[in-house]
């Protein structure tokens, strides 16, 4: 439990700044909505005949952005690139700033089995993952909820939209666990897991633009919450069962590597 | 001229592993030009049946964008996020290190003054980020000249490519100011990682409706690729903007460098 609480208090003033961030981004991002909204109708019926590779290119996807909710759509690959960004980097962090910082000598003396010791770092990591989805969340319903049409419904499709950020930052932060828990370069840990973030970005770009290897799409988390589709027709069950599956699969590689591990003083 | 040697040394696996990802996502994402282009001319025909002034208002943006360099420009987006961490990775992490890996006093007890370890230490980032940039250039040349349909203009299509060196420069210069903002930095990643997707994120935003303030904030912005494409050459209020950036930071780098508290264990 000391352990859970002290990290807890130790990334408290980054989870701030990211919350900071985060609320600019979404505020700064719809309000640009206002300016499009007059022009998009006409825009719009034209977007939908284009090739799907040309959508990607306008990163229109299948959006109906003269609606918040389909603007919001456009603007959620970025915040959900913000939130990839920030669990791959905390999943790896977490556990391998002992090494870097060369505590984990006074860490390892403590009368607390290796196990624990990763279940209350990686309760204390998906904390702040809650924390860091209720403030994208909030604001987001908050910020769309003011454009949005009297009687129109903005609440549901971002819920079904938070889930899908939700099951991706739990995929990355369990891909930086196992990184920093199993593999033997602990001062590479966070690069490392920011790399394997950024390789899976460039591969959902490629996935769009190309429109004809779908079947890579499981390989990239970023589009097991595809916007467009997502508020189509919610999350699909095939992407939360593979993102379920991978996350589990690092975490109990990470567990294993973990316990059996040499660690560097 | 044993730092410099050094320095090049040290950061030899690195650069070589940016410069071949660099060219991977030229490499990748060029290989769908070929059918990219095919879908493009099967819209085209659609067009043909609309207005004349829908036409025009999409039409002229479809044919910059689907041809070679249109392409080259989108996908040019990644190349530069890429190449952006790379360059403030390097600039940040090559001032800083000594600090973190507490070998602070050994460099400073040479007999070299301050100013020339910050000489030696930026030209050898300046180095790397050349080799990086020369090899690219070859690389994406090739690549581009592979899959083209039809014959494109040379010239526009390298200064699209110098543009990354020229982005890269800047957000070298960022890393020179960061390292020395923050000098108990723990890490580089977090810093290089939030500053560069957050400009990331605002260019997006400003991108998306062409608002003219909104591109100073960003080094994203200041080579912008349609321009590029439709004067054959840079604008330069975004050039004198990119070089005073430059220029700031680094003379900022010089002074604090010379008179900074160095940490030594």
């Amino acid at each position: 439990m000391n352990l859970f609480r002290r990290e807890m208090k130790a990334s408290r003033k980054s989870l701030l700044i990211w919350i900071v961030g985060i609320i600019a981004m979404v505020a700064g991002g719809m309000g640009k909505y206002a300016g499009m909204a007059e022009s998009g109708d006409s825009m719009n019926e034209l977007m939908a005949d284009l090739p799907k590779t040309l959508q990607a290119v306008f990163g229109v996807a299948d959006l109906d952005i003269s609606t918040p909710i389909g603007y919001y759509g456009v603007l959620f690959l970025y915040l959900l690139l913000m939130a990839a960004v920030h669990a791959s980097m905390l999943g790896a962090n977490i556990l391998s700033k002992e090494e870097r910082d060369k505590t984990s000598e006074f860490l390892l003396a403590k009368p607390i089995s290796r196990d624990r010791l990763l279940t209350a770092k990686l309760l204390a990591g998906l904390v702040h993952l809650i924390v860091f989805n209720a403030a994208m969340w909030a604001s987001s319903v908050l910020v769309v909820g003011q454009y949005a049409a009297e009687g129109e419904s903005v609440a549901a499709p971002i819920a079904e939209l938070m889930l899908g950020m939700l099951l991706v930052q739990f995929v990355f932060l369990s891909a930086g666990f196992a990184v920093a828990g199993a593999g033997g370069r602990p001062k590479r840990a966070v690069a490392i897991s920011a790399g394997v973030m950024l390789l899976t970005f460039l591969l959902s770009v490629a996935v769009e633009v190309s429109g004809s290897i779908d079947f890579l799409r499981f390989l990239s988390p970023f589009q097991y919450a595809d916007a467009a589709e997502v508020i189509e027709s919610g999350l699909g069950l095939g992407f939360v069962l593979t993102g379920v599956a991978i996350a589990a699969l690092c975490l109990f590689a990470a567990f294993v590597g973990y316990r059996r591990r040499d660690i560097q003083v | 001229m044993n730092i410099f040697w050094y320095e090049l040394k040290a950061y030899r696996g690195t650069t070589l592993l940016w410069t071949a990802s660099l060219a991977g996502i030229v490499l990748l994402m060029m290989a769908m030009f070929p059918s990219f282009a095919k879908d493009a001319d099967a819209f085209r025909e659609v067009l043909q049946s609309m207005p004349e002034a829908v036409m025009k208002a999409v039409g002229l943006q479809l044919d910059s964008i689907t041809s070679l360099i249109g392409f080259y420009s989108y996908i040019f987006t990644y190349v530069t996020l890429c190449g952006s961490i790379q360059a403030m990775h390097l600039g940040t992490s090559i001032l800083s290190k000594e600090g973190r890996e507490k070998t602070a006093d050994f460099l400073l007890a040479k007999p070299v003054t301050r100013g020339a370890v910050f000489a030696a230490k930026s030209l050898a980032a300046l180095t790397l980020l050349l080799l990086t940039n020369a090899v690219f250039f070859g690389a994406a040349g090739l690549i581009a000249t592979a899959v083209k349909i039809a014959s494109f203009d040379f010239g526009i299509f390298a200064l699209i490519t110098l543009s990354l060196l020229l982005i890269q420069l800047v957000f070298l210069a960022i890393g020179f100011a960061a390292a020395l903002l923050l000098p108990r930095m723990k890490t580089v990643l977090p810093v290089t990682l939030g500053t560069v997707f957050a400009f990331f994120i605002i260019s997006f935003i400003g991108a998306s409706t062409g608002d003219g303030k909104l591109r100073y904030l960003t080094p994203f912005q200041y080579f912008d690729r349609s321009y590029i494409a439709a004067h054959g050459g840079y604008e330069p209020e975004f050039l004198i903007a990119s070089a005073v950036i430059a220029a700031v930071c680094l003379t900022y780098g010089i002074v604090r460098y010379a008179k900074r508290d160095v940490q030594a264990t």
